[in-house]
């Protein structure tokens, strides 16, 4: 991919309804929520293209590069590195994004991995 | 982490404090836990940040929570430290300078209360993010477009009040704020310039209302809370022609500063710009490691290669030219008459009329692409940004590079630097990025940045802007007349802070009980 091409790809595309397959799938009201909740914060980084998934991808592979795709998080691993932060992502506050709106990111990350759902 | 407590003052009386802030904004925002706390770190700082150790923060949603906040912060002599978002990302991000402050976060209050398509304004409260003002001019189909620093995760407000850069007509951020209401430290409400009429109509017309204009002593200062301001923005233009120029030789900053300041002088380029080197895509695309491990600098063979790979310059700069179509196809016959005789080669500019993609156009679109420099060294990536200001002269640009990126070898650090193009100056942005858990890179990184403060002072090059590290440094190379501008901020601060409440320590002002703390 070309320089330039990289960064129209990126850029701005998370608020302009940008939809996964995943999406597609019927969620639960709180992983619903928790869909919004990470449009409004997460999505910054984390979306195709995205800084944090390009982050991801050197340190972790394509296949665990694009949060919304995973099937191996946990929801103590999610709240863990949202609130610790994680390599170059920093830390974030419970003003920016509130323990339930966390919970329900979580649920909506997690929602794959059936493992982790409690 | 463990509580550091303001000085002077007791855990009985922080713990008071914070029950009667509670009592304010409800105890869900008034954030004091361990973790809560590490939240509010600077994280990219050089090392672990804790020499920055807020002592708690606190949330408020309105003006009148904020003038409560205040009052108690006086009665009880807690220093608060007032954040738009807290994304200054390398300059201290939400952390304060001194430990033991109360960050005043002001991220809740995220109204955009008016934008004006007519006559191309906004006004906004501090927590409006450039994304949230994006979406809401996208989804409404405002014509106006925004002025937007390079990473974009933070702050419409907080950006200009620190004096952040876009890269459109409109890029000068602080100078198109337009009145602001203010919360001064002893809790009383001011409105700046024509809002200083009760009912006033043009409080978003004119900057300067009647009187000492008062907005540039909130910005970059600690002399009150800004809980909302008037942004100018662009109207949408007919047409832009946009070109990416890549200059082959570093020696070409010389010819080409000096060729881009004419053209930005006269307006025929309007707008600021990054005027980067190679490292700027290098370490968006790659990591350190794939080109070098071994020590020191990376070697100028080994940039060669990064330049070859991407096909990209020693130096590059992309230029916009915005308005009506004949105007711009003008002024870009004028780009090319002063630049294509030293390239040698023909510009292509990309055309985009309005109703064409945006993402062709030159406005200004949020991203936070840039912010993967900080993973360039792998680990626990951080930056750091030292930014003198310089006129824009090709020679002096020439000769600056040449020191600064010496400065950078002798400590043995990756050069990243960009003379960013004002309209009669230059912000000498250079970024140090290291890896937070690497000790004798960060002992580097500081080093440097000292080096570099001192260097650039004893050439009369003063920084725009800095890290919370750094800011009574930078402020003592303002020294004229034995620092009389800091013994005029300071007793400004002491006339309108006597408790010394707020943001003790910002750009290197201190209040009267806490000037012992000045590093």
């Amino acid at each position: 991919m070309k320089l330039a091409d990289a960064i129209v790809a990126c850029i701005w595309i998370a608020a302009a309804g940008f939809a996964l397959a995943a999406e597609a799938q019927a969620l639960s009201a709180r992983q619903e929520e928790g869909l919004q909740a990470y449009r409004a914060h997460c999505r910054y980084c984390h979306l195709e293209h995205g800084t944090g998934t390009m982050m991801l991808e050197r340190r972790l592979g394509k296949e665990n590069a694009l949060l919304e795709q995973r099937t191996n998080l946990e929801t103590g691993y999610v709240r863990a590195v949202v609130r610790g932060g994680l390599k170059s992502m920093p830390a974030l506050t419970r003003v920016e994004v509130t323990d339930a709106e966390l919970d329900a990111i979580a649920a909506y990350l997690t929602r794959t991995n059936p493992q982790a759902q409690r | 982490m463990h509580l550091i407590l303001p000085p002077n003052v007791s855990a009985r009386t922080f713990d008071r404090a914070l029950e009667r802030f509670a009592g304010v904004v409800g105890q869900q925002w008034v954030l004091s836990s361990d973790e809560d706390r590490e939240t509010y770190l600077d994280a990219y700082a050089i090392g672990d940040g804790r020499d920055h150790a807020p002592a708690a923060a606190v949330a408020p949603q309105s003006v009148e929570e904020i003038q409560a906040l205040l009052r108690i912060a006086n009665e009880h002599r807690i220093p608060l430290w007032p954040v738009s978002r807290g994304k200054n990302l390398g300059y201290g991000a939400a952390a304060p300078v001194m430990s033991g402050t109360v960050v005043l976060d002001l991220g809740r209050m995220k109204r955009i209360l008016e934008v004006n398509e007519k006559f191309g304004y906004c006004v906004i409260e501090p927590g409006v993010g450039f994304f949230d003002l994006y979406s809401h001019l996208r989804e409404h189909k405002i014509p106006l477009w925004m002025s937007v620093p390079g990473n974009a995760w933070g702050s419409v407000l907080g950006n200009a009040l620190e004096r952040g850069i876009g890269y459109t007509p409109y890029g000068d951020n602080s100078s198109k704020l337009c009145g602001m209401e203010v919360v001064l430290p002893s809790g009383e409400l001011v409105r700046t310039g024509m809002g200083a009429m009760a009912g006033a109509k043009g409080w978003q017309h004119y900057q300067y209302g009647f009187g000492p204009a008062w907005d540039q002593l909130f910005v970059q200062s600690n002399f009150g809370v800004v809980t909302k301001a008037g942004v100018w923005l662009m109207p949408e233009p007919e047409a832009t022609l946009r070109v990416r120029v890549q200059l082959p030789k570093a020696e070409d900053i010389g010819w080409a500063i000096d060729e881009l300041a004419r053209l930005r002088l006269r307006n025929v380029i309007e707008h600021p710009f990054v005027f980067g080197n190679y490292l700027h895509d290098a370490s968006v695309f790659s990591q350190r490691e794939e080109w070098y491990r071994g020590p020191g600098s990376i070697p100028d063979e080994i940039s060669e290669k990064i330049m070859a790979r991407y096909g990209i310059g020693w130096w590059s700069f992309g230029l916009t030219l915005s308005g009506y179509p004949d105007a711009i196809r003008a002024h870009a016959q004028v780009v090319r008459t002063a630049l294509e005789p030293h390239l040698g080669h023909e510009l292509k500019f990309e055309s985009w009329q309005r109703g064409e993609p945006i993402e062709k156009s030159g406005a200004g679109i949020p991203s936070v692409l840039p912010l993967q420099i900080v993973n360039w060294r792998g680990g626990r990536g951080g930056h750091i940004g030292f930014s003198p200001v310089m006129p824009p002269d090709g020679q002096l640009a020439l000769e600056r590079f040449r020191r600064v990126k010496a400065l950078y070898e002798q400590h043995g650090l990756d050069y990243y630097t960009s003379f960013t193009m004002g309209h009669r100056h230059i912000n000498n942005v250079n970024l140090i990025i290291y890896d937070r858990d690497d000790k004798a890179m960060t002992d580097s990184a500081r080093a440097l940045f000292n080096a570099l403060i001192a260097d650039a002072a004893s050439q009369g090059h003063g920084e725009y802007r800095t890290h919370i590290s750094f800011m009574d440094t930078v402020a003592q190379t303002f020294d004229f007349n034995q620092h009389a501008l800091l013994r005029l901020n300071e007793t400004v601060k002491d006339a309108l802070d006597p408790n010394g409440i707020l943001a003790p320590g910002k750009s290197g002002i201190w209040p009267r009980a806490l000037r012992n703390k000045r590093a």
